[in-house]
């Protein structure tokens, strides 16, 4: 997939624009979270996203018309290379994968390519409760499982991605201590379990790398796989993302960074030309 | 020569008894048998056992008419629309039991019911809460030295559920070019029984055309009917998007007991047949619209 359509489609002008455009005055913290998603999206990676995943397929797009043009996006893990003519209401429904290049059947070929090792090596994961180590649930809230005080959804994919060696992006457009908590109430996403060796004790490759808020970016730090503030989004305070978080946060030595702002070409790829209609603003309940 | 297939949606429904274990074909808010589902929930079946992939309103309204106690499967969800609320409260309330599977975890029991093997093992799951409380999953050491895998029970569905582009009168069931979820490429395998709905029946010559597009043979299948819009309200690409409206007024209808009851009854239980189920939900030009991929409210 040297030459995608999308990145063909793509004036070189525009490629450039990329790299020398100033930083934009006026982003909003949606397009500053996809921005910091897509970096994590590089030429050579084969990215696939799940349901309600507006942030990810806006990511993808964005990288595909910026600093990966050789990224390999597979809509809803169905249609490879797809040329979706601007992000639908839903990200699990046909017009996102408008025009692909194949479509993907699932019990045999992606699954194969998931889990062979070799492809999908990053996988973004929303998840209700998210824990300081990278644990993630989406089946149930309350202590005991077959008496839940909320039933969520459900593992779906995640219970598969955390577990077979994927490098996990989480995002969250709404931090706040009940999301982001000390432990979560029930593994569904394998991430590094109680810390430490832990993971790799079990055999699991990949884990955790990072987590995208609405307030800042956090890593996961190397020997306790305790998650730690990476860099605080402009204008929020490291207070702020104590009081949002559910349990002590690290923070790392020296001064903590900031995280990079969209810049003009990136915030008008995003605003008129991958997300017109402003689909990304759901995941904010807008 | 072929045996028949083709009966009527009442006929075919009676293969479904109480107590069984029904696999649903479904992807959030695509593609799910919604015709066949209706007649379930009209002909009051009861104590049934849903499996789906990721299971949306026709889970909801199985639940909201009492016809289900447990579910295996990996989500219940209808995406943009929200949880199924309904399918919610009853698993708060106890009134459903949950064997919440990954993805690969169910395609492994799915694959193994399919093959008659007592399992079929996968690296997904390992390290996370799901196995230790599923009596289906055991965690296994690697006869060839290896890492160790999650044994999968094998799981033989009843009857899979199961809504096509097209089909003949034998049960050979054709596809148009769309998303292949492992609802089809393994659930109807693993069944003991096949219903499948059709948007239409067509001669066999008409298969002849495409035998590609072929995706079950007439005699993995035990009755074959036709209903056109037969996944609405959900969408079924290419031929038709899912109804916004009528999912937007169905989770409306379902914060509410009374209006949760009026909802079925105009919907699902009132309508005697598809004619009239179209009817109640719009005619012809919303049909039209959906066909147009016109996401309208």
């Amino acid at each position: 997939m040297s030459v995608s359509p999308t990145a063909a489609a793509a004036p070189s002008a525009g490629a450039a624009d990329w790299r020398s455009s100033p930083p934009a005055n006026d982003y909003t913290v949606d397009e500053l979270m996809i921005v910091a998603l897509s970096e994590c999206f590089v030429d050579g990676d084969q990215a696939c996203n799940g349901m309600a995943s507006f942030i990810p397929v806006t990511a993808f797009q964005l990288a595909l018309r910026t600093h990966a043009p050789d990224l390999v996006w597979l809509a809803g893990a169905v249609g490879l290379d797809p040329q979706p003519d601007r992000v639908p209401a839903s990200t699990l429904e046909a017009p996102l994968w408008r025009n692909s290049v194949m479509y993907v059947e699932q019990y045999g070929d992606f699954w194969n390519f998931a889990l062979n090792g070799r492809w999908l090596q990053k996988f973004c994961v929303g998840a209700a409760q998210l824990d300081k180590f990278g644990n993630g649930n989406n089946s149930v809230i309350g202590a005991e499982y077959h008496k839940p005080r909320v039933r969520l959804p459900g593992t779906a994919g995640l219970g598969d991605m955390g577990s077979i060696g994927k490098q996990l992006y989480y995002w969250n457009p709404n931090h706040n201590p009940r999301a982001i908590v000390d432990r979560v109430d029930f593994v569904s996403c394998a991430g590094w379990l109680g810390g430490g060796d832990e993971r790799r004790a079990l055999g699991l490759a990949g884990g955790p790398e990072l987590v995208i808020t609405n307030l800042c970016v956090m890593d996961f730090e190397p020997t306790s796989r305790h998650m730690r503030l990476k860099s605080l989004h402009p204008g929020i305070s490291i207070e702020q993302v104590q009081a949002a978080t559910g349990f002590e946060v690290l923070v790392p030595d020296g001064a903590i960074g900031l995280t990079r702002v969209p810049t003009e070409h990136e915030v008008h790829l995003i605003r008129h030309v991958i997300d017109p209609d402003g689909m990304r603003l759901r995941e904010f309940g807008k | 020569m072929a045996q028949v297939k083709l009966t009527s949606v009442a006929e075919a429904m009676t293969l479904v008894g109480d107590g069984d274990v029904v696999a649903i074909q479904n992807m959030a808010t695509q593609a799910a048998p919604m015709g066949l589902v209706r007649e379930l929930i009209r002909q009051g079946r009861r104590d049934l056992g849903a499996v789906c992939l990721v299971g949306g309103i026709p889970i909801d309204w199985l639940a909201a008419a009492g016809c289900l106690n447990r579910l295996i499967g990996a989500a219940v969800s209808m995406e943009q629309f929200g949880l199924c609320q309904r399918y919610r409260k009853a698993v708060e309330a106890q009134q459903i039991r949950v064997e919440e599977l990954s993805e690969t975890a169910l395609n492994a029991r799915l694959g193994a019911g399919a093959r008659n093997l007592p399992f079929l093992p996968t690296r997904g799951l390992i390290g996370t809460d799901l196995i230790a409380i599923n009596d289906n999953l055991v965690m296994l050491d690697d006869p060839f030295g290896g890492l160790p895998v999650v044994a999968c029970r094998a799981l033989v569905p009843d009857v899979a559920l199961i809504h096509c582009h097209r089909a003949d009168r034998y049960g050979n069931v054709q596809y148009e070019p769309t998303a292949l979820w492992p609802d089809l490429g393994i659930m109807p395998k693993a069944a003991t029984r096949v219903i499948v709905s059709a948007e239409e029946i067509v001669h066999t010559d008409v298969l002849r055309r495409n035998p590609d597009r072929t995706v079950l043979p007439g005699f993995m299948v035990d009755a074959v009917v036709e209903i056109p819009w037969g996944a609405h309200p959900t969408s079924f690409n290419p031929n038709y998007g899912y109804d916004t409206g009528m999912h937007l007024a169905w989770t409306k209808a379902a914060r509410d007991d009374d209006a949760t009851a009026v909802f079925l009854e105009r919907y699902v239980t009132g309508p005697a047949n598809q004619v009239e189920y179209l009817d109640r939900v719009g005619g012809a030009s919303r049909m039209a619209a959906l066909a147009r991929w016109e996401i309208t409210a």
